[in-house]
């Protein structure tokens, strides 16, 4: 194993380590090395392997560990990690890698810190620094928050450069030269007098050496592929072609293939089951029970699915309760000071200001929304006696592999998680039932991979949803300018709900719950908002933009109240109450983009404005639509972005586009309602979400003037509903207050 | 569609021998001609009952006009709106401009199973011509246009009844809206009870509620 | 029963009423077709039958007459179709699991209307479900593949 040198200057170590017939670098540890993934499974003669590169005979590989659920993950690591390097990221091979503590994502913590973004003052970032700790210590290998660019922007470059760095003095000792005098180029040494040496040659002997870490990061000028408009994702032709395996699409030769029905009043049990039609049917070859539900095997997908609907059960009912109608009940009760969670935000003095006077009231309601990723849910498992191999899309491959040991008996090293790029996700595969489901299923034939596969209409039956909310709005204007807001938001900890499934709900209030709303940058003279926690109903989850995916719709929708009651202009007045640069600066360019001339611009016609910070991300959109005599239509969307500094040209927009549809699309006509404890929705067609001919055009900027480099993909969603809100109330006078927005007006 | 075809005469008039009327296929439906002339009174009953049908949603959703939109009606609220997917059939009506109906309405005379599936039928989907236009209209219009052979496809009397026993020797579109399926709401009555109406108003000499 | 797809016969045991996606997907491991809902609401599963767009959870097998094309006969990484190198061009896939059925229909319909009205491709694209958001490229990427195709 080499020595591990101290990048000072960052809060990670780079390391290398010997492998068979080559050499692995990444990073090592944080204050002490963590478990290495690949320690325990080493062959003879193999030393430490660590994580982001790897290179042996095969050639060379780069380990892109967060997950690819669409958003281009996988090339945007393999571009980091080739600045550096200098390979070509189209023509090496990529690997997630196994799933491992190593891999920890700090920055997915830092939304948890009590400090909104806007705040940069010492406390506040010591604060979000030590955000990273418990991510390492939990191990929290997780794909999602926006943070694959900002947890490895500085890791993955500083992996590709002491791999370069020691390969070339590996070349400088072989050829006798000094390494100041090599260069680089496509995964070579070049030697001054022109001769080359490859990395794969040059493996063996960097394995025995000392990494290099005197070397400082490359400059910005000298880029190839950061930043560059000529960057292209490294799987684009494969994904168009056909030739891109999603977990969906892997196979082996003994593999068996099976779908499941569990009780759709989630964590209801099964009472009864009838299979005897199902065991008759061609192709079957067992039944069998999982919790909560029952499993056929057979050997081909739709005669699993025929015949898991063929099997008459008698559900249990789940102990939430059963209707929509209850569920909102349970919301608007929670609005009192037994369930107060936080109140983060308590500026001047909102009793005071709202206890007389002119003063607006509202009720804002957000419904249960689906992720319904493309791909539906699935995993291939085998267990034998020994050995637990699983194959399947997810965000959090590390609790996979705790859960898959518990499950199997195994020890947690005996289990192997092979993460396999997904067809959305959106938050979907934070977690991992599907795989539990499926390691249920290889037990009951051990020796024989099982590919599991959801039907669409189990997913939607299962999906976790977004939470439900309800908030109390309270306002008031003075002298043309908002002066008092008072928000009180309703809805159940999502934080608790998941991360008690797949681990233990964490103790304290829940940032999350009030997200987009109490953390936004505006100087409301009397401004409140208080979070409050409402028992759990249906189990709920993670979606796209998480909390601030409803809160930055009544906020936002809110505000614009205020305003128009005020007299002011939409985006003026914003740009007025804005306190923070980077923000300003946000509201500023949308407006310019847009030549702002107010929200009236002629009869039916009508502009919407919505701010919302997430993630860190000031976002602002201007949204254009038309009433015409058979509804809304959406005409333009312009969209002002910061993430301090742009990487992937071509992808930010990609994904501002995506948050945009999301947002928009799930505004318009999507809601989960429940009827006996079971979403009415089951399918795509009662959950449409935006189509081709409903798209607007959407025009994007992204700017850099915020002090840390940010990740896109989920910002885009939270103003895009809010806009969309304002917008019709502009050129309708109607203000809706709920979503989806199709409850109250057509949309074409 | 292997089901046998019974041209039954009943005795009690003076008949000729009906031929088979139609040779692709077969069905099970009885064609019982009358015997004694069907006064108007009946001839209207009859209507009225065609009428539901072909006012129900299963038979008027793609018997639309020049826009060439079908339509989608919610069986639980009765509430029509245009066809999700911003489908346009074009004036082929059969999608063949953009989209064809046939991409996701198969051609197939399996039964349709699937909630929520798009139909099928044993021919191509597409709309009824532009002429034939019953979503939204009253009774006196698709009345007036049924019986109008310009702008019925050239039928009279017989010709509507061999209509209806030519499509459902298909597995057409007549037939399916008697039995559309999971999920879907029939048309009133049956197969049976259509053709007989059609031949009671038809020898009732198509009588309308504006005559 | 005997299934033609991208030009290579194959004889297949399976239930008639087994959609053809299956047949591909299970049977013949032609996975470029992909299950999204089954009820041809999102399109991902569609290949040509004889050239032209069908959904093939929709399409018994027993009930194909015709010559099938997937995505993965439509064209290759190395001989990719006009209207794939377009998708590339315009980097349209954000997740791509929908993509083999965008495209599919695209070749379809602009083998049709080789010079479509933007208001055409509205009304020949909108089937298709993208929950990722790639729709504004798609749209590019079709006017595109349009012009190359014309001009070649």
């Amino acid at each position: 194993m080499g020595r591990i040198g101290n990048i000072a200057r960052r809060t990670f170590l780079i390391g290398s380590a010997a492998v068979a017939g080559g050499v692995a670098f990444g990073t090592y540890a944080y204050k002490k090395p963590t478990d290495n993934p690949l320690l325990d499974h080493l062959g003879d003669g193999e030393n430490a392997i660590t994580p982001y590169v790897r290179i042996d005979a095969e050639g060379i590989t780069l380990i892109t560990p967060r997950a690819d659920f669409g958003q281009g993950g996988y090339s945007t690591q393999a571009m980091l990690i080739a600045e550096e390097l200098d390979v070509d990221p189209n023509t090496v091979r990529l690997d997630p890698g196994p799933p491992s503590a190593a891999y920890y994502n700090g920055a997915v913590m830092e939304e948890a810190s009590p400090f909104p973004a806007y705040n940069t003052d010492p406390i506040a970032e010591r604060a979000r620094s030590f955000m990273h700790v418990p991510a390492k210590l939990l191990g929290l290998q997780i794909t999602g928050g926006s943070s694959t660019v900002p947890d490895t922007f500085v890791k993955l470059r500083s992996a590709g450069c002491v791999a370069r760095e020691t390969l070339k003095q590996a070349a400088a000792q072989m050829a006798g030269v000094e390494r100041s005098a090599l260069k680089t180029q496509n995964g070579q040494v070049i030697l001054p007098d022109g001769k080359t040496l490859g990395y794969v040659e040059l493996a063996p002997l960097a394995a025995t050496l000392d990494p290099v870490m005197d070397v400082p990061l490359r400059d910005e000028s000298t880029w190839k592929y950061i930043r560059k408009n000529t960057t292209k994702r490294v799987d684009m032709i494969a994904r168009c072609t056909g030739t891109f395996d999603y977990g969906i699409d892997l196979a082996f030769d003994d593999m068996v293939y099976a779908s499941v029905r569990a009780n759709p009043g989630i964590g209801g049990g099964v009472k009864s089951y009838d299979a005897n039609a199902a065991q008759s049917m061609r192709g079957v070859q067992k039944i069998v029970p999982i919790t909560s539900g029952v499993g056929v095997i057979a050997d081909n997908t739709w005669r699993a699915m025929q015949a898991v609907n063929a099997i008459d059960i008698t559900w249990d009912a789940p102990d939430y309760p059963a209707s929509s109608d209850e569920i909102w009940q349970v919301l608007e009760n929670a609005i009192s000071d037994e369930y107060q969670d936080t109140r983060n935000r308590d500026d001047g003095d909102v009793e005071t200001a709202l206890a007389d006077g002119d003063v607006l009231e509202a009720q804002y309601r957000i419904p249960f929304l689906a992720h319904a990723p493309l791909e539906p849910m699935n995993a291939i498992v085998k267990v034998s006696d020994d050995k637990c191999e699983i194959w399947t899309g997810t965000q959090i491959p590390g609790f996979v592999k705790d859960h898959a040991a518990k499950m199997t008996g195994l020890d947690a090293d005996q289990v192997f998680v092979y993460t396999q790029p997904m067809g959305g996700s959106f938050g979907r595969r934070l977690e991992d039932t599907y795989v539990l489901q499926t390691i249920e299923l290889a037990m009951a034939v051990k020796g024989t991979p099982v590919k599991m596969t959801w039907s669409r209409e189990e997913d939607f039956a299962h999906d976790y949803p977004r939470c439900a909310q309800v908030s109390r709005a309270r306002g008031k204007v003075a002298n043309g300018q908002v002066d008092s807001l008072d928000l009180s938001i309703a809805a159940p900890s999502t934080a608790a709900s998941w991360f008690g499934r797949i681990a233990m709900a964490p103790p304290g209030p829940d940032a999350s719950l009030v997200a987009g709303a109490w953390d936004q940058p505006f100087a409301i003279p009397n401004y409140r908002v208080t979070g409050y926690r409402a028992p759990e109903t249906v189990p709920v989850s993670s979606w796209r933009s998480v909390g601030a995916s409803g809160n930055g719709f009544l906020h936002d929708c809110f505000l614009d109240e205020l305003i128009h009651r005020a007299g002011a202009d939409p985006l003026m007045e914003r740009f007025r109450l804005c306190h923070h640069d980077v923000s300003r600066k946000v509201l500023e360019t949308v407006g310019e983009m847009c030549n702002w001339n107010g929200h009236a611009i002629g009869e039916n016609r009508g502009r919407g404005v919505a701010f919302t910070m997430a993630f860190s991300v000031p976002c602002a959109q201007v949204i254009e639509v038309t009433n015409t005599p058979d509804g809304i239509k959406i005409d333009n969307v312009w969209v002002a972005a910061d993430v301090g500094k742009v990487v992937e040209p071509i992808n930010l927009e990609a994904q501002i586009f995506g948050g945009v549809i999301f947002g928009l699309g799930h505004a318009m006509n999507c809601e989960l309602t429940y009827d006996n404890h079971v979403p009415d929705q089951t399918n795509y067609h009662n959950y449409e979400g935006m189509r081709l001919y409903q798209c607007p055009q959407i025009m994007v900027k992204a700017l850099e003037n915020g002090a840390k480099i940010r990740g896109i993909g989920e910002p885009g969603v939270p103003p895009a509903a809010p806009a969309l809100a304002n917008a019709i109330f502009a050129a309708t006078g109607q203000r809706i207050r709920e979503m989806p927005l199709n409850k109250h007006i057509n949309f074409v | 569609m292997n089901r046998i075809v019974k041209t039954v005469i009943f005795a009690l008039g003076v008949m000729s021998v009906t031929p088979p009327l139609f040779a692709e296929g077969e069905t099970d439906l009885v064609v019982t001609q009358p015997t004694t002339p069907i006064s108007t009174e009946r001839g209207m009953a009859a209507w009225d009952r065609i009428y539901a049908v072909a006012s129900h949603p299963r038979c008027a959703n793609c018997h639309v006009d020049a826009r060439n939109i079908p339509i989608w009606t919610d069986d639980a609220t009765g509430m029509d709106r245009v066809h999700g997917m911003h489908i346009n059939a074009g004036e082929s009506r059969l999608g063949a401009e953009g989209l064809m109906c046939a991409t996701c309405h198969m051609t197939s005379t399996r039964p349709n199973t699937i909630e929520h599936a798009p139909p099928h039928a044993g021919i191509p989907w597409q709309l009824a011509p532009v002429e034939f236009l019953w979503h939204g209209q009253s009774s006196v219009n698709i009345c007036e246009q049924m019986r109008n052979a310009d702008r019925n496809g050239g039928r009279d009397g017989a010709g509507l009844v061999e209509h209806i026993l030519h499509d459902v020797s298909l597995g057409g579109f007549i037939a399916w809206g008697f039995n559309p399926g999971a999920g879907r709401e029939p048309a009133p009555g049956t197969l049976q009870e259509h053709l007989d109406d059609m031949i009671t108003w038809t020898a009732a000499g198509m009588p309308c509620p504006n005559d | 029963m005997k299934l033609n797809v991208n030009g290579n016969e194959h004889e297949v045991d399976v239930e008639p009423d087994m959609p053809l996606l299956w047949v591909l997907r299970d049977e013949l491991n032609i996975t470029g077709p992909k299950y999204g809902c089954g009820v041809a609401q999102c399109g991902a599963c569609t290949v040509h039958i004889d050239g032209m767009a069908v959904r093939s959870c929709q399409m018994a097998a027993g009930d194909v007459d015709g010559d099938i094309t997937t995505i993965e006969g439509l064209g290759t990484p190395n001989a990719m179709h006009a209207v794939q190198a377009a998708w590339v061009e315009h980097q349209v896939a954000q997740c791509g699991y929908c993509q083999s059925g965008q495209i599919m229909a695209a070749a379809s319909f602009l083998d049709v209307n080789p010079e479509p009205t933007d208001d055409q491709i509205d009304r020949a694209m909108s089937a298709n479900l993208c929950r990722c958001g790639t729709y504004p490229r798609i749209r590019a990427a079709i006017k595109t593949a349009a012009k190359n195709l014309s001009g070649a």
